[in-house]
């Protein structure tokens, strides 16, 4: 009885970390999208008090004939749009011409035109002058009061100046304020969780029962213990065992029909396994018994699966497509998707920063917005090995990586698995038939053939392999 | 007058970034609705047009709940007649017959509504596709067996009416009826929107594609097409509420099959996907002869021929645009942006020679 309700209450503490680690990490992620929005404000309002300090001392300039950088290129710009403007015209006159020759030759043809095409230069030139006229004084004035007005400029300008040197440190001051105050409130609430989240993990490691030790070692992540699975007849799946150690590459290989497949449904609970267990170390404290969880909730205690064949949502972009795969992060619930509220599109905007950033990391930030239809299938590929990185993965499974990609792709692939391991703190399991790939990239690997393991060791142990060197001879001969 | 131009500039921006969001296109809608709502009062558009188009919204209504299940979970369903007959006779016994405030009849209508979905939802874990159409369908020709036999309930063969609706104790007019529509139609159109751009809608989507994907993504096939059964009979039972306020009559010989069939035209040709593509489609199933074909002698003589044209786009449509109409509306738009370029080519070799 004790025990029940000593282990009904790690399970309440257990509830509660995860929780507490979640709201963390959601504020962890929300704040550098505040502060950038922040400052996204800082700089349209100062681009805006740029340009109002501009044009307050548009007329002033023009009156002391100053030509401002400013409006020199706004008088530039003007210009160059009657110039293009005449162009065409021209073009125009040029085409009236030809068509006309066309229609007679008549010499009398060729002096009306000749003469429009002047009237049409002089009108060009007057336009300009008229135009450039705009950006000088209009008034004919003496020495002494150009020189009054270019005092006043001066005035003016400084005043002008000021007064938006003013404005934008008000508006820098206001915007580092504003992102103080927020770091200061979120590093605060950040720091009381941390507190609590120690606490109540102090509490759970305390109360840990010696079971979750003894059941298995602590750096064992998963642990494949007298697996079987029969399909009628056929025993696909022999009493396996295996230990996957945490942090390594882990790689099961086989020829075909070995039963690779069926093992990795086992795991991720496609498949009911006839006999044995699947044990796995949820966290520092728990270790779970994964034939105990539906599918769906293979993914919550942090193992996340590859297809062999990819399976995209065809109708969303690459991007959304990531966002499915982060759908047991979210915490907002139906209603608060039904009314948009500010919890769920503060929650979006942090998944999508997520997402941008393993985008990122893969290099597959130019197909963000494009829809998985008619995508090389190398890339397609990474698509899927980006989606298992939404969701804190701590396993990360691999259906045949390797299967349909040449060996260039297959190469980047190997790269990429490495890179995953390290930058995203996640173990790997891939069951996988290209012998290349595998000796290349995996720590450990376990050799199956008909269900039963040949052999387990490094790759060169395996390589070396008198059995497993037999079966794939076996195999290839 | 420089910093007037800046000025302007701000707020053609602001105006573009609000006409750019989501809402806008279906509020602008909305609005249009209402305005040809007063038009009607004012005389200026024939009365008659209108009822055609509260009519259409209440079956778009209906029909969005049934993309939500098709187009978005892929579950297919024959049931919709039977769910939307059950909303009639909900609001037509307990506000009409029995008196009850509309508020406790909303409350049963969703009560209801959530058990049933709930109930198809379950029967979806076990038996799918065609063979859940067809239990689907078999469900809905229960409830109408129902309809034709509990006649406490809903007066049976004969049909119910429902006269003198009030709304917190004050009475109801047809014209405010229309206006009731108009705002739940819109309502539910960003309802809708809401739902499919959240967690919710593409999680539908993943299970649409793959059940096996979908799960090892954490999306629990139960939650989703319970969620999925169950929004698409609040949305008929909605639509049968506002069905019997409009019509103020109900008669089981509505709910038969014809009427789910027709719901599912209407998505099917409309885009199962797209909210303007399943409005279009209903507007092309149920409102096109009640508006447009009406007008032609001919159909007026043979009303029933109005069927053969909507058969005959029916199938024009899923021959040339598998999409659906808003296909037919992205190629047109398509093509006139295309034309418009080539013209305004041609017009410039034609005006100023070849390019330089
Ligand atoms: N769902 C199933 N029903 C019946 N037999 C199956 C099923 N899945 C796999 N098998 C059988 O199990 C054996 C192992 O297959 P599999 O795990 O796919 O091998 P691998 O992935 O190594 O190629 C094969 O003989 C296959 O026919």
């Amino acid at each position: 009885m004790a025990k029940m309700i000593d282990s009904l209450l790690q399970g309440f503490r257990l509830h509660r970390l995860n929780r507490l680690r979640d709201q963390r990490s959601f504020l962890e992620n929300y704040l550098p999208i505040l502060v950038k929005a922040i400052r996204d404000r800082e700089a349209r309002r100062t681009a805006l008090w740029n340009e109002r300090a501009e044009a307050a001392l548009r007329g002033p300039a023009i009156l002391a004939d100053i030509a401002t950088p400013a409006l020199a290129a706004e008088k530039q710009a003007a210009l160059a749009k009657i110039e293009e403007r005449y162009r065409w015209r021209f073009k125009a006159l040029a085409q009236s011409k030809k068509r006309a020759l066309e229609r007679s030759a008549d010499p009398a043809v060729e002096t009306t035109f000749a003469h429009r095409a002047e009237e049409l230069e002089s009108r060009k030139r007057q336009t300009l002058t008229k135009c450039a006229l705009r950006f000088e004084t209009p008034l004919e004035r003496s020495q002494s009061d150009l020189a009054a007005a270019k005092e006043a400029y001066r005035l003016k300008s400084e005043a002008v100046q000021a007064k938006a040197e003013k404005r934008l440190t008000l508006e820098k001051a206001k915007a580092d304020r504003s992102v103080a105050a927020k770091t200061a409130s979120y590093e605060s609430k950040i720091a009381l969780l941390g507190n609590k989240i120690e606490a109540v993990r102090g509490v759970l490691i305390a109360r840990r029962s010696a079971d979750a030790d003894s059941m298995m070692p602590e750096d064992v992540l998963l642990s494949v213990r007298n697996l079987s699975m029969r399909f009628g007849g056929l025993l696909a799946v022999d009493n396996l065992s295996f230990d996957v150690r945490k942090g390594e590459i882990f790689g099961l290989i086989g020829p075909n029909g070995a039963g690779k497949t069926t093992i990795f449904n086992c795991i991720t609970r496609f498949y009911r396994a006839t006999a044995g267990e699947m044990l796995y170390r949820k966290n520092a404290v728990e270790v779970i018994r994964l034939n105990d969880y539906p599918v769906h909730d293979i993914i919550r205690q942090g193992i996340v699966r590859t297809f062999q064949n990819v399976e995209l949502v065809w109708e969303l972009s690459i991007l959304d497509n990531l966002l499915v795969a982060a759908h047991t992060v979210y915490r907002t619930g139906f209603f608060g998707q039904l009314f948009h509220t500010p919890k769920l599109r503060r929650e979006e905007e942090v998944m999508r920063a997520k997402a941008f950033s393993v985008l990122n990391t893969l290099g597959l930030l130019p197909y963000a917005f494009a829809i998985p239809y008619g995508l090389p299938y190398g890339i397609l590929k990474k698509i899927e090995l980006a989606r298992t990185l939404m969701a804190h993965p701590r396993l990360i499974i691999l259906d045949e990586p390797a299967a349909g990609l040449n060996d260039k792709e297959t190469e980047e692939l190997a790269v990429l698995i490495k890179k995953i391991r390290d930058d995203y703190h996640a173990t790997i399991f891939l069951v996988e038939h290209d012998m290349g790939l595998v000796m290349d990239v995996c720590d450990t690997i376990c050799a199956i053939s008909f269900g039963k393991k040949l052999a387990l060791g490094t790759p060169a142990e395996i390589q070396a392999d008198k059995l497993v060197r037999s079966a794939y001879l076996g195999e290839e001969s | 007058m420089t910093t007037l131009r800046l000025s302007f500039d701000r707020i053609r921006k602001q105006l573009a970034s609000i006409a750019r969001h989501p809402y806008f296109g279906f509020l602008a809608f909305g609005s249009i609705l209402v305005v040809l709502r007063l038009l009607a009062i004012g005389g200026v558009i024939p009365n008659s047009l209108m009822k055609s188009l509260v009519i259409t919204m209440i079956y778009a209504i209906i029909a969005l709940g049934f993309s939500l299940l098709l187009g978005y979970g892929g579950l297919a369903s024959l049931g919709t007649a039977g769910f939307v007959g059950l909303g009639t006779y909900f609001i037509g016994h307990f506000s009409g017959t029995l008196g009850y405030p509309f508020a406790a009849t909303l409350l049963i209508s969703l009560l209801g509504a959530i058990v049933l979905g709930a109930i198809v939802g379950f029967i979806s874990l076990r038996i799918e596709g065609m063979y859940l159409a067809i239990i689907t369908l078999g469900l809905s020709e229960i409830l109408r067996e129902v309809f034709k036999s509990f006649t406490a309930f809903t007066n049976g063969v004969n049909g119910l009416g429902f006269r003198d609706f009030a709304l917190f104790g004050l009475p109801v007019s047809d014209t405010a009826v229309d206006f009731i529509v108009i705002f739940v139609f819109i309502l539910i159109i960003l309802g809708t929107l809401n739902i499919i751009k959240s967690p919710t809608g593409r999680a539908l989507l993943a299970m649409k594609n793959s059940d096996s994907a979908a799960q090892s993504m954490g999306i629990g096939l139960m939650k989703y097409r319970l969620l999925a059964f169950i929004l698409a009979t609040i949305y008929a039972v909605i639509g049968g509420l506002l069905y019997m306020m409009d019509q103020q009559f109900s008669i089981p010989t509505t709910w038969s099959l014809d009427f789910s069939l027709n719901i599912l035209a209407a998505v099917v040709v409309g885009g199962a996907q797209s909210i303007t593509g399943i409005i279009l489609g209903t507007f092309m199933i149920f409102g096109l002869n009640m508006t447009v074909l009406k007008e032609i002698a001919f159909f007026r003589e043979y009303p029933d021929a109005t069927w053969i044209v909507s058969g005959l786009l029916i199938i024009l449509i899923t021959m040339f645009y598998p999409g659906g109409l808003i296909r037919l509306i992205q190629a047109i738009r398509f093509w006139l942006v295309k034309t418009g370029k080539k013209l305004k080519r041609k017009w410039r070799i034609h005006r100023y020679g070849e390019d330089d």
